[in-house]
């Protein structure tokens, strides 16, 4: 191959090269493409129409990410509220980097895949965006001002971490297992429900006024409220179950963690119990590590949901005085405190499978497993499986040797 | 000739084939199948698996080309037909394939919409493997290997966490699904008519079949894995996630403090498709060339390359219709030059050629083969540059020793030239030109 040869391959290589990492011939430029961090959809007033609520990820030379809600009401679908962002404001948005996907409360009376297919169509969203349930308007809680200064839906996605799944605090779903369990012949799922709570102010960087010292300073305490800016925080505790892509029930905090206890992803998790010690109640902040959970469906005499649980536990807080070796030895639970603590899981375990069963929710896959491991039976169980399955415990904690 | 090592079409059928089945066959297989999609898939390797069987039992009884065993049973003129005819077919098994990789490219790889352009390069780059031929082709089957190996084992690593492996229970309770997902998917399974024109092509040697059989295998559980895989992420959602290579290994929680790592072998993965959708062009290329040899290589890749590129353009829109027309309407075009004419071919010529010429014998290794006897050596070395068994590297050693004895003798002659022509002219003439000088 001659020089010239050489050259003119050169030239055509760096052209290709240019025109597939450069994107430059590309039909949207991406000087005018709004990068959407989350999605809040509420229920319209009018019968069949949603608002859709875009924060926008406005990127800032400073390094501090800004956001701007982009709200369009009475849309007749998600897809046509996205185009009408772009009609009025100039911007294609974009939904790669869509984290969050917010339901406002009352999208909940009606089946949410009405609105949620539109992102399981497009190839260009995610489908491993968190999706959770507000109390209230979406549209409210995507305009909360975060307490550590940063958007909205990253704090809302910090609430739902992975990290929060795995101790058992928050039931995080993303859209993925959101729209597998709907499709799924029990048609069921369940989503966190989001609250954001008017507690907190920040200055710059956020700080609590909740304490109590803050008050006795008189002055300091003053000047922290004149100053700094209300600010939000949010909590996913509960659990919003569905039915049929419908909002059926929810489990409160206690329930929800012990459902994660006993049936999610859930390996290490604070818990307390309540327990009479020289006549006076005593709470213990147990601290659990999973060793093994597995939620069966039986058929033998009838169906039965057999939940086997177990875990090592130790104590982390008591609210009690103790004395120096109590402490010392804080590895060791007292029996009675773990009979007692496996009771409680038991108890919550016990209503929130009613919560689900009453709403028709199979909270425990139990209408799955009878589906996959006993598909002659199936129709002779399915329909009412969920009131006639009857829970049975097999749940040991144990202390730490 | 047009040579290709065995090695090389283990690698083919071992790597670069089970990368098209990364994309959309996972959820076209589930839209039929359903969570019996493996079954569906496994009918399918066993179909194609009796095929190459077949083709590998015909390459063991004869050292011809396909071409020259059409000429030789039918004439050169049929035989340059049937060439046209799998020209012309190669030509549309690429087509679908093309398409899905470039959905593929315009939707996962891109942050925004990019314009038909951005997909184009892909066509240079078939038309020069295609002007190649089947040297590239395996020179493509060696790159890929390492690439295939580690981008699929990390993928599959960083998917297989987030799988849940009973959604694929109960098991075969899709009958008539199944057989459809399996007729369906013929396009995605048509690798096996191409030994078909490896015959004649490579060094053959004894247990070929066995080998080539066992890298078929080695890439068919590949493909049977990342199928359950994929049915245990997405479970009843599966048939939604068309780019199914692009989604399985996305929800892994590392990915929260590091960003998509995965695209990476995503990308490597990708690769590995370029060499995979440049194989049926090349075989439409050979098949041309074949058939039409004053033409060449060069303008036949262009062609086919052009007209390829031309179909991705003008069916830009149109992926979802082509692949109904494909795979639900034109099934029975694959089922024909990929299934029943490579049998056929092979029962036939294989019947044939089989009283001629046998098998040929296994050689072992250098190192294990038993030194003959001193005695023996004469008739060792006799056996060994007898043009008919000697082979590979011996032929070429001796080649190699005639080419420089021929030299030598040639010196030797003009050195006894030179000497003679200077003792008739004697020392003065020497003398002279040293003068002259």
């Amino acid at each position: 191959m001659n020089l010239f040869w050489t050259r003119v391959l050169t030239i055509a290589a760096g052209v290709l090269l240019l025109l597939f990492l450069s994107n430059d011939f590309g039909l949207i430029d991406i000087q005018k493409t709004a990068v959407v961090a989350a999605v809040g959809i509420d229920a319209a007033d009018e019968e069949g129409r949603v608002d859709v609520t875009a924060q926008i990820a406005v990127p800032d030379a400073s390094a501090s990410e800004k956001a701007g809600n982009v709200t369009i009401k009475n849309a007749r679908t998600v897809g046509d509220a996205l185009a009408e962002i772009n009609r009025k404001t100039g911007w294609y948005p974009t939904l790669v980097h869509c984290r969050l996907i917010v339901l406002g409360e009352a999208t909940g009376g009606r089946d949410v895949f009405g609105v949620l297919n539109y992102f399981l169509r497009s190839e260009f969203v995610e489908d491993s965006c968190l999706t959770a349930m507000c109390e209230g308007r979406a549209e409210d809680l995507l305009s909360a001002d975060s307490p550590i200064g940063e958007l909205t839906a990253v704090a809302v996605t910090k609430v739902l971490s992975s990290e929060a799944q795995k101790t058992g605090l928050v039931c995080v779903t993303n859209l993925r297992d959101f729209a597998k369990g709907y499709y799924s012949p029990a048609s069921s799922g369940f989503l966190p429900l989001l609250s954001a709570l008017p507690e907190a102010e920040s200055e710059g960087g956020g700080q609590s006024a909740a304490l109590p010292c803050a008050a006795e300073e008189g002055g300091t305490g003053q000047s922290s409220k004149e100053g700094g800016k209300k600010a939000d925080v949010f909590d996913a505790s509960r659990t919003a179950l569905f039915a049929g892509g419908r909002c059926v029930g929810v489990l409160e905090a206690a329930e929800t963690l012990a459902f994660n206890l006993a049936a999610t992803r859930t390996d290490f998790a604070y818990g307390t119990v309540q327990v009479q010690q020289e006549g006076k109640p005593v709470t213990y902040e147990l601290k659990f590590k999973i060793r093994s959970k597995k939620v069966r469906l039986t058929l033998d005499g009838g169906p039965a949901a057999l939940f086997r649980v177990r875990a090592n536990a130790q104590i982390a807080d008591a609210s009690r005085a103790s004395g120096v070796v109590e402490i010392a030895k804080t590895a060791f639970v007292p029996d009675f405190v773990l009979r007692a603590a496996e009771e409680t899981l038991q108890e919550n375990l016990r209503s929130a499978l009613a919560k689900a069963a009453a709403g028709g929710c199979d909270l425990f896959a139990l209408r799955q497993k009878l589906h996959r491991r006993y598909p002659a039976q199936e129709e002779r169980y399915a329909a009412g499986l969920l009131q006639a399955a009857q829970p049975v415990f097999d749940i040991r904690f144990d202390t730490v040797h | 000739m047009d040579k290709i090592k065995l090695r090389q079409i283990c690698f083919y059928f071992a790597c670069v084939a089970p990368s098209v089945k990364f994309i959309v066959y996972p959820a076209t297989l589930t839209y039929e199948a359903g969570n019996d999609l493996l079954l569906a898939a496994l009918g399918s390797f066993l179909a194609q698996g009796l095929v190459l069987a077949a083709v590998f039992w015909l390459s063991s009884r004869t050292d011809k080309t396909f071409f020259a065993l059409l000429q030789g049973a039918f004439g050169k003129a049929a035989a340059r037909a049937v060439y046209g005819a799998f020209a012309l077919y190669f030509l549309f098994s690429a087509l679908l394939p093309m398409l899905e990789q470039r959905s593929f490219v315009m939707l996962v790889l891109y942050e925004n919409v990019p314009s038909v352009l951005s997909y184009a390069p892909f066509f240079a780059v078939s038309a020069f493997a295609c002007s190649k031929g089947f040297k590239a082709l395996g020179r493509a089957a060696d790159l890929a290997l390492p690439l295939f190996c580690t981008a699929f084992a990390v993928l599959i690593a960083l998917a297989v966490p987030e799988a849940d492996f009973g959604a694929l229970l109960p098991v075969a309770r899709r009958g008539a699904g199944i057989f459809r997902g399996g007729l369906f998917g013929l396009n995605w399974h048509a690798e096996c008519a191409y030994p078909l024109f490896f015959l004649g092509r490579f060094e053959r040697n004894k247990g070929d079949a066995a080998k080539v059989l066992l890298s078929f295998a080695a890439g068919a559980a590949a493909v049977l894995l990342f199928l359950a895989v994929f049915y245990g992420v997405f479970e009843d959602i599966a048939v939604l996630r068309q780019n199914s290579i692009a989604h399985i290994s996305k929800y892994t929680t590392a990915f929260t403090s590091l960003g998509r790592i995965d695209l990476l072998f995503i990308f490597a993965m990708t690769l590995v498709n370029v060499f995979a959708l440049c194989v049926p062009v090349q075989m439409c290329v050979h098949c041309t060339h074949a058939a039409l040899p004053r033409c060449g290589r060069l303008w036949p890749a262009l062609a086919a390359s052009g007209a390829l590129l031309a179909a991705v353009l003008l069916l830009n829109y149109s992926f979802l219709e082509m692949q109904q027309l494909v795979t639900q309407r034109l099934w029975a075009v694959f089922l024909l030059f990929a299934y029943a004419v490579p049998l056929a071919a092979a029962l036939l010529f294989g019947l044939r050629e089989g009283k001629a010429r046998p098998a040929p014998r296994r050689r072992a290794p250098q190192s294990r083969r038993k030194r003959a006897p001193r005695s023996h050596r004469g008739r060792e070395q006799a056996r060994r540059i007898h043009p008919r068994k000697c082979r590979g590297r011996e032929r070429a050693r001796r080649l190699h020793a005639e080419k420089h004895l021929r030299q030598k003798r040639a010196r030797l002659h003009t050195e006894k030239r030179a000497r003679a022509r200077s003792a008739r002219q004697g020392a003065p003439a020497r003398g002279g030109r040293e003068e002259g000088a």
